[in-house]
């Protein structure tokens, strides 16, 4: 699903040059859990946003799902974005004035493949699937940073992405949240979905079962993460 | 995306900034109640020129004393107020018999003071022949006006405008009351109704109109005319007569070279195309004035969205996170500056037709004028053309540099 090959990424600033990404090279197949970690400035970040189109290298090859990144125009994509990538970010990233509803349907919005009159069911599912039925037109702004962070996870899932990309996503959480939000993914997970997560919490990379580290940049290690707890309700315990 | 989904985002985006959205929109409200508003006025003003040229007559030509020798634009010589006598009864006999003249209405005017009783003031008389009533389309209020027979026997008769009849008699009947003009005695046959200001700028409602025999001979001392206005018959048309008049005016003052003509002849149609182009420059000048106002709106517009742009850059960052394209962010932020103009715009016409109305009922209730109510279609389909289109041309740039943002670096921004 996704392969990088020998991926740089340096930036330029007022003459000097930094480079984040040295030659990292890796493999993920659709339906792993791949936890990212590293150090603060090890470049774990910049790597997950050019994972998710969100930045472009500036040398290497990236495939994903067959198509080489560089030969992509931005509206190619845009539209990847839209129709196989989810989002989840630690800061939320909703609009806190518009409902939950107007939140969950935003990708809806820029895709050409569901109707309008689908749009409804698509994000009650969704926001039934994070269990905020009951809050669906309430404010995004009025709700606990956990209940926030359940309807970025709705958002990221409205259309059905193949891969879904989280950023620190229990950052900004208490730990009871943080849990919810870890087991809605390892429930995604288990549906088949490839998780790509960034994290700086071994208990949260725990439910991955491969861990990539990043150490300036470079691909410090690459394995899978044996299970010691095997079940969900071991995790929670 | 869709234009639906456009424009229901970049509602919400105005909804959701209510007292930003209502200062962005204020200045183009004014821009456009200004467009309106004196847009309107000039068409009034127009209007009433017109109407005030109209009711002097129709189908009307005017002889005057003196030559203009530039283009319709420079006033003749007798209206500089030179005295010239070259204008006389046998120009008047000679036109009247002419076969594309109606009528022939010789006058001449004077000042003097008018006294009846007590009462006194002074004010313009015109001495005029009989069919000079209905060729200039007076209307008689009260009595009569007088015959050309009454003209030819010199009588002193006198027909009121209706403010000289209101200052010299109040609320009595002037009707068969003896005024005086220069000391000779007059017995007031008529009253007419208003009729405001006539040719050569005369206040036609406070004047005194007595036969031109007797305004001749016994006031002024003169025999020449002043003006002679001719109405045309309805199957010629004005030019045609106004070069048969040319033709029997020279022949009657023997004049073979055309720069030596000694009268000037105007047609209502100089007239009114000369106040037309008058008029519009004014209307031009106004809504000029009030598209600057629009101008500045404009300004403030791309001002408040290039704010807007910057406080929402996370929220660009988020949309292009989830598959928004530039011209997303673009159609987006355009949707949101065409949507607060429109809307101001309608505003703006709502406003300015209610001034309009306004200053109608003050002018025509209060300060008692003829204005005439106008608020064209036209001003109002420019105003709502022109309001979109400002906040397209306006809303252009900032959508652009919304559109022109990484995703990356806007969900970076703090």
């Amino acid at each position: 699903m996704i392969k990088l090959v020998g991926i740089e990424k340096r930036y330029e600033d007022e003459g000097e040059s930094t480079l984040a990404l040295a030659g990292v090279s890796f493999e993920i197949k659709k339906g792993e859990f791949v936890a990212i970690m590293g150090p603060s400035g090890s470049g774990k970040s910049t790597l997950l946003h050019i994972l998710s189109f969100l930045d472009r290298p500036t040398s290497g090859e990236y495939f994903f799902n067959g198509h080489n990144v560089n030969d992509l125009t931005d509206l190619d994509m845009a539209h990847i974005r839209n129709s196989e990538m989810g989002f989840i970010f630690q800061s939320f990233n909703l609009l806190s004035r518009h409902t939950v509803f107007e939140n969950v349907a935003m990708p809806l919005m820029y895709s050409h493949d569901v109707p309008i009159e689908r749009r409804k069911h698509l994000v009650e599912r969704a926001v039934a699937s994070v269990g905020l039925e009951e809050k669906l037109y309430m404010e995004a702004g009025k709700l606990s940073g956990g209940q926030k962070q359940r309807v970025a996870i709705a958002r990221a899932l409205i259309g059905n992405p193949g891969v879904i990309f989280a950023d620190e996503p229990t950052g900004n959480l208490d730990s009871k949240s943080g849990a919810q939000v870890m087991s809605i993914l390892h429930d995604l997970h288990e549906k088949g979905h490839t998780i790509i997560l960034v994290t700086h919490e071994t208990y949260t990379a725990e439910f991955a079962n491969r861990l990539i580290h990043i150490k300036d940049g470079r691909l410090d290690s690459d394995r899978p993460i044996v299970k010691a707890r095997h079940s969900k309700a071991e995790f929670f315990k | 995306m869709r234009a639906y989904d456009s424009i229901r985002m970049a509602v919400a985006g105005v909804r959701h900034a209510k007292m930003r959205s209502f200062l962005t929109m204020l200045g183009i409200v004014i821009g456009i109640a200004s467009v309106i508003l004196l847009m309107s006025i000039g068409n009034s003003a127009q209007a009433v020129i017109i109407n005030q040229v109209k009711g002097i007559g129709s189908n009307l030509v005017f002889v005057l004393p003196g030559a203009s020798k530039s283009s319709k634009f420079s006033s003749p010589a007798a209206s500089q107020g030179i005295i010239i006598k070259t204008l006389v009864k046998e120009d008047a006999d000679a036109l009247s018999r002419e076969a594309s003249i109606v009528a022939v209405a010789p006058e001449v005017r004077g000042q003097a003071k008018i006294v009846y009783g007590s009462n006194d003031t002074t004010a313009t008389f015109i001495g005029v022949t009989g069919p000079y009533f209905s060729v200039r389309d007076f209307v008689v209020a009260e009595g009569r006006t007088f015959t050309d027979g009454e003209v030819n026997s010199y009588e002193r008769v006198a027909v009121l405008g209706s403010e000289i009849a209101k200052t010299l008699f109040g609320g009595y009947d002037p009707l068969g009351k003896m005024i005086r003009l220069k000391d000779v005695a007059f017995r007031v046959v008529g009253v007419l109704e208003p009729k405001g200001v006539g040719p050569g700028g005369i206040d036609q409602d406070n004047a005194v109109i007595i036969p031109i025999t007797v305004a001749q001979k016994q006031l002024l001392g003169i025999d020449y005319y002043n003006l002679i206005t001719l109405q045309a018959s309805d199957s010629y048309t004005s030019e045609f007569v106004k070069q048969r008049v040319f033709s029997i005016i020279r022949e009657s003052h023997h004049i073979t070279n055309p720069d030596k003509d000694d009268f000037d002849i105007r047609t209502q149609e100089d007239a009114l195309s000369l106040l037309g182009n008058i008029t519009s420059i004014l209307t031009l000048f106004l809504t000029s004035i009030a598209f600057i106002s629009l101008v500045v709106g404009g300004i403030g517009i791309m001002n408040i969205m290039l704010v807007s742009v910057i406080e929402r850059t996370r929220e660009i960052g988020l949309r292009k996170a989830v598959g928004a394209t530039n011209g997303d962010i673009l159609q987006q932020f355009l949707w949101e500056s065409v949507i607060l103009t429109f809307v101001g715009g309608l505003v703006g016409i709502m406003v300015g037709g209610l001034l309009t109305v306004g200053i109608y009922f003050i002018l025509v209730d209060i300060v008692k004028t003829n204005w005439v109510f106008s608020l064209p279609v036209s001003a109002i389909g420019l105003a709502a053309g022109v309001s979109t289109l400002t906040g397209l041309v306006f809303g252009l740039y900032p959508a652009r540099q919304a559109a022109k943002k990484s995703p990356i670096e806007a969900l970076r921004y703090e």
